[in-house]
């Protein structure tokens, strides 16, 4: 089996609504067949930019989970396919980090990348769109993490989900030294006491929201 | 249009997405959207949208894919114009 992972974060007041809500705009991130999925359950639950939004960070997390092991691999969002979209039972709550999901506050949704199936895990808050994807359907094993920031600026957002993940990982091992560097590919690397880790770790930034997922057991 | 010309346009194009605008003056054929001029992913639908309303041309699925540096973006464009 696969071991990585992949996130993606959209900040809600960072988006265009009237644009996103254009054919022309959304039939760039979702297919037909994906727009079909967008039926009177969920367009109870979901206005139609955050349906689009949602399409966008599953099919974003998905090509980061591939990035890792696929080092040529170029995002294209129409390959990625939003099979399907389950709401939750109840609304998400403040949550901004945990191991694995709340079976009930978080939208379930599979996708498929050719032949291969991805399950993802999306949370929809009023302020983001947060969603992690993995090759199964448990997430018992990944971590995340979300905090919002004072800076939209590239440099910043770097420095501040490398903080919140390292910071995470002090947590867990209080007696070693972490420090995140950048691959060949741009993925984030962990590195524990000096020697590279295999775990695998993912960083999403948008707007003044930084996020992370990680596997651990 | 000359690539040089194209060039020229895409910085009005790319600005309101990049904060980056020392990158943003000397672009060239190897910037990366993402990795040189910090162009949030989520914007890349943006830039090709901006794009096709300004040239008047449709950019399919396969060739958004490719528009991942400025030389890519203005193979697309130029293609596209060609075939107008």
């Amino acid at each position: 089996m696969t071991i990585s992972t992949g996130n993606d974060i959209v900040a809600l007041k960072a988006i265009n609504i009237d644009r996103t809500r254009q054919p022309n705009f959304y039939s760039k991130i979702i297919t037909d067949n994906e727009k079909s999925l967008y039926d009177e359950a969920l367009f109870a639950v979901l206005p139609l930019e955050h349906f689009v939004w949602l399409a966008w960070s599953v099919k974003e997390s998905v090509y980061k989970f591939l990035k890792r092991h696929q080092h040529d691999l170029i995002f294209s969002p129409s390959k990625i396919i939003v099979a399907h979209v389950t709401p939750p039972a109840k609304r998400s709550q403040a949550q901004r980090e945990g191991i694995g999901f709340d079976g009930e506050s978080a939208y379930k949704v599979e996708a498929t990348f050719v032949g291969h199936k991805f399950h993802a895990r999306t949370i929809l808050s009023p302020d983001y769109i947060f969603s992690v994807v993995d090759n199964h359907s448990g997430f018992s094993k990944v971590h995340w993490g979300i905090k919002k920031i004072g800076s939209s600026e590239p440099q910043d957002q770097s420095a501040a989900v490398r903080e919140l993940v390292l910071h995470k990982f002090r947590d867990l091992f209080p007696e070693d030294n972490f420090k995140i560097e950048k691959s060949l590919t741009g993925l984030p690397v962990l590195f524990k006491n000096g020697t590279e880790t295999a775990i695998p770790v993912s960083f999403a930034h948008h707007d003044h929201y930084v996020a992370y997922s990680f596997v651990w057991a | 249009m000359t690539r040089e010309e194209i060039l020229t346009e895409l910085k009005s194009v790319f600005a309101p997405y990049t904060s980056n605008k020392e990158m943003l003056e000397s672009i060239n054929d190897q910037t990366d959207l993402i990795g040189d001029l910090k162009i949030n992913s989520a914007n890349l639908v943006d830039i090709i949208i901006d794009a096709e309303a300004k040239y008047n041309i449709e950019i399919d699925y396969d060739s958004a894919d490719k528009m991942i540096n400025v030389g890519s973006c203005i193979d697309v464009i130029s293609e596209k114009l060609n075939h107008r």
